[in-house]
């Protein structure tokens, strides 16, 4: 059944308008990627679906129920969880203070502690640490495991791959495969176009708050793509 | 001798200052808001605590910090969640500010019209005189006790941020407030939550400066003066620092009335200025 | 309306304004002038305040140290130079500017809130210091023997039109200051300072001198002030109602602009007769509506009145927004190079006309 639908979506910040009209949707156990430029719309997106604008019209709804009023207190006791753009771990909290207010909202699922440390053990030797002592890779990690206790139906992943080495990237996405594979739907924002294609079933591109482009990952060309990310 | 008693005095009074700081540090810290009636509310649950007396009157004033401490614990509740919230999310910082100075003058005032201006103090009876002898030094029973209650009171209240399930959704809530949405908290109420608590500690600081020397409704002022220098010689916002901070003030001003009784709390201030002009950041940085 | 009408009618009113004022002390009572006196260096007072926290993003809770300072400067140098007080009144403005100078030193390393509280401690040591000083009066204060060098029919309406053109001053020396370009540097300061600093806008520099302006402005009008009640004391002079007074006014006549502080001053004033005069009540219960007022204003309505009556007004008195530049004209070579189709004007058309 298709787990997140959104229809004709427009957002406002103010008086200006991010996005024009936006609909897509997310089956059961998909990873969709959403790609774009930067200012392209694509974490107002996020945000939108998480509850966090407040300006906005519009249809969206998560498992056939419209959440499109709710505040975003109770869409995450929904099933929606968001790992932020550049992460917005709790500096004064220790890494597993910080993945146990990910708990806080929990859904009765496969994601504990334990396993989070599991799918990502260096978590485990670090867990009294603070954030700022861990490195860029790491906290995405935090970031991740944060959000994935409250064992959600859909993660939502900002930019997971932003500002790390590549193998740093590598182990990150392989840990989305892990996820994928306990049954979780996913959406991932990126703008790096072949990972996030390589990782999703389907994609859907943004440009100046509109929609592009979508189809299954494995059909869509290089130039189809870069015609649809900056634009002609 | 006697000033080595000055001093120990100073400290034990400081602690009390540590005491009138730390919820104000609390409110600043979580909420970035410097609630500038928090003097006054300091004085409210003097007066409170008088009016209680008059209900039964052979209860002893210690007695009253735990009731005090509840009211004051709703009104700081009901400050947030009906005036407070409101402007918290507004890009202005200055909007907080000018509410709760606004809440400060109508409090101060009615407080006049309603107590009168007169001089109160609550009596503590013979444990006012108490004192006990260590070695040759000769230290008040109830600065002492006082002192105990600070540091109780600060150990309790960094037990419950840094171990318990509340104390992580505080801290969490301060660091980001859009973040923890996310996670199901609503961050108004943790806001009530804390100012209420904030108010609860600073009752408790009235109380007992209530029993040391006599208040009017004007002595908010003053109250909010030493509260808000705690604040920034210990850190702004960080707690064992305000600690350290009130013990400084309250040396200060012991040591400065010895010199020139005419003083008030001139040294204090004086400290506080060389000190923001040495490290504005704060003489006592503490991680919480 | 022609420019020249105009201009004729604006200083018609000026004219009119300026004779109101001269000749008043002989229509008006003395009470009346005393009122209006006051009413008018509270102006001065509440349009310091807004410099400081409208323009240039300071709110100092301390700024009756100024009026204070200006008073008892006023005061000892008139009793050591055995002068009537009016011939040393500047004197006042010029310590205060010069003390400001040296307090913005230490208190502008402090942001926002305690830069506000920071003043407010500044201004209880001058206070204390003041009061264990016995050669100034220490607690007690100081009378004005001075001021019997006056002659006595002419106190009041010296000080009458002294507080004219303080308040007169005050109003158009904002104006023409919000005009210049230190205007300009403090109004992007105070928008966003951080922006400001990254285009060269010296952001201390902006913020020091309307610091330093607005503790002559309040020392001059405190000094004026307390010659009228011939008397100065710590407690009078450091009293913080002068600041509450100064940022109710601000708050609910409208912070930020100029014309907010005079209507607050006349919703004040207007508010605390009513209050005291026509309900009886004492002074405790004006402070308190206007308290209320205060906090109502800032929870409904940020900016003040001003911007409310300003519509029914029909625009602004004293404006200080500038106009954005012209958008170029862009004039092609050739209406065809510029693919413009030409038309019966000729030139001038932009680009993008069909």
């Amino acid at each position: 059944m298709t787990l997140l639908e959104v229809d004709a979506l427009d957002a406002f910040y103010g008086d200006f308008q991010a996005l024009f009209g936006v609909t897509l949707h997310v089956e059961a156990g998909e990873t969709v990627a959403l790609i774009g430029a930067n200012g392209a719309g694509k974490t107002t997106l996020l945000k939108c679906l998480v509850g966090l604008i407040g300006g906005r019209r519009g249809e969206i709804r998560l498992g056939g129920e419209s959440i499109g009023g709710e505040p975003a207190e109770r869409i995450s006791r929904l099933g929606l969880s968001l790992v932020p753009e550049g992460r917005l771990l709790f500096p004064s909290l220790t890494v597993e203070e910080n993945l146990l207010m990910g708990a806080l909202n929990r859904r009765p699922g496969r994601w504990t502690l334990a396993r989070v440390y599991e799918l990502f053990p260096m978590l485990r030797e670090r867990r009294r640490h603070w954030p700022d002592a861990l490195s860029g890779g790491q906290q995405h990690m935090v970031a991740i495991g944060r959000a994935l206790m409250s064992n959600p139906k859909l993660l939502l992943c900002d930019e997971i791959s932003l500002g790390l080495a590549p193998l740093v990237v590598d182990q990150i996405y392989e840990s989305l495969g892990h996820i994928r594979g306990e049954g979780a739907s996913i959406v991932l924002v990126e703008q790096d176009v072949k990972r996030a294609a390589g990782a999703a079933d389907r994609v859907y591109c943004l440009l100046k708050g509109r929609v592009t482009l979508h189809g299954e990952a494995r059909g869509l060309g290089l130039e189809q793509l870069s015609r649809a990310y900056f634009g002609t | 001798m006697i000033w080595v008693e000055t001093i120990i005095n100073g400290v034990l009074y400081g602690g009390l200052y540590g005491l009138l700081g730390v919820g104000l540090a609390l409110s600043v810290g979580v909420m970035r808001v410097v609630n500038l009636s928090h003097g006054e509310f300091i004085v409210l649950s003097a007066f409170i605590g008088v009016s209680l007396i008059g209900v039964v009157p052979w209860l002893h004033p210690l007695a009253l910090l735990l009731p005090v401490a509840v009211i004051a614990f709703f009104l700081g509740f009901g400050l947030q969640a009906v005036l407070i919230n409101r402007v918290v999310t507004r890009p202005d910082p200055f909007a907080a500010i000018l509410l709760t100075f606004g809440v400060a003058v109508v409090m101060r005032n009615l407080m006049v019209e309603v107590y009168g201006a007169d001089p109160r103090h609550l009596q503590a009876g013979q444990l006012a005189q108490a004192s006990a002898s260590i070695g040759n030094l000769h230290v008040g029973v109830l600065p002492l006790l006082i002192l105990a209650v600070s540091v109780a009171l600060f150990t309790a209240l960094q037990l419950v941020l840094t171990r318990t399930r509340f104390g992580r959704i505080v801290r969490a809530t301060a660091d980001h407030r859009d973040v923890v949405r996310l996670m199901g908290v609503n961050p108004g109420r943790v806001y009530n939550l804390v100012m209420g608590l904030s108010l609860a500690l600073a009752s408790v600081a009235g109380m007992l400066l209530a029993i040391r020397a006599s208040f009017t409704p004007y002595s908010g002022v003053e109250r909010l003066l030493v509260a808000f220098e705690v604040v920034v010689l210990g850190g702004l916002g960080t707690f064992w620092g305000a600690m350290l901070g009130g013990i400084a003030l309250g040396v200060a001003e012991l040591v400065g009335l010895r010199l020139d009784p005419n003083a008030g709390p001139l040294y204090a201030h004086l400290l506080f200025l060389v000190g923001v002009l040495l490290r504005p950041s704060g003489l006592f940085r503490v991680r919480t | 309306m022609t420019n020249v009408r105009h201009a004729y009618r604006s200083w018609a009113i000026v004219a009119l304004c300026v004779i109101a004022v001269v000749t008043a002390p002989w229509v008006i009572g003395e009470g009346v002038q005393r009122f209006l006196s006051e009413a008018m260096l509270m102006l001065a007072m509440a349009q310091m305040w807004n410099l400081l926290a409208g323009y240039a993003g300071l709110v100092s809770m301390g700024q009756q140290v100024f009026v204070g300072l200006g008073a008892y400067c006023l005061f000892f140098a008139s009793i050591s130079l055995k002068v009537a007080p009016f011939w040393v009144l500047p004197l006042a403005p010029l310590l205060c500017a010069a003390v400001a100078a040296i307090v913005a030193l230490f208190m502008f390393r402090l942001r926002e809130a305690y830069f506000a509280i920071g003043t407010w401690v500044f201004s209880e040591v001058v206070s204390l210091l003041i009061s264990k000083t016995e050669q100034l009066g220490g607690e007690r204060g100081v009378g004005l023997p001075t001021a019997r060098l006056v002659d006595p029919r002419w106190l009041e309406p010296l000080t009458f039109w002294i507080s004219a053109a303080i308040a007169v001053a005050s109003v158009f020396g904002t104006y023409a200051l919000l005009r210049s370009r230190i205007g300009l540097g403090l109004m992007t300061v105070r928008d966003n300072d951080v922006a400001a600093a990254s285009i060269g806008v010296d952001v201390w520099r902006n913020r020091f001198i309307a610091f330093v302006i607005a503790a002559a402005g309040c020392g001059l009008a405190g000094a004026v002030s307390f010659t009228a009640t011939l008397y100065v004391a710590p407690g009078f002079a450091f009293d913080p109602n002068w600041v509450v007074a100064m940022m109710i006014i601000v708050i609910i006549g409208g912070i930020g602009t100029l014309e907010g502080p005079i209507l607050g001053v006349i919703i004040y004033f207007a508010l605390r007769e009513a209050l005291t005069v026509v309900f009886g009540l004492s002074a405790g219960w004006y402070l308190i509506g206007l308290g209320l007022v205060a906090i109502a204003a800032i929870l409904f309505e940020p900016d003040g009145l001003w911007p409310l009556v300003r519509g029914r007004l029909g625009g602004d008195w004293l404006s200080v927004r500038r106009e954005p530049p012209a958008p170029p004209r862009i004039v092609a070579a050739t209406p065809a190079a510029a693919g413009v189709r030409s038309s019966p004007s000729g030139f001038g058309a932009t680009p993008g006309d069909r």
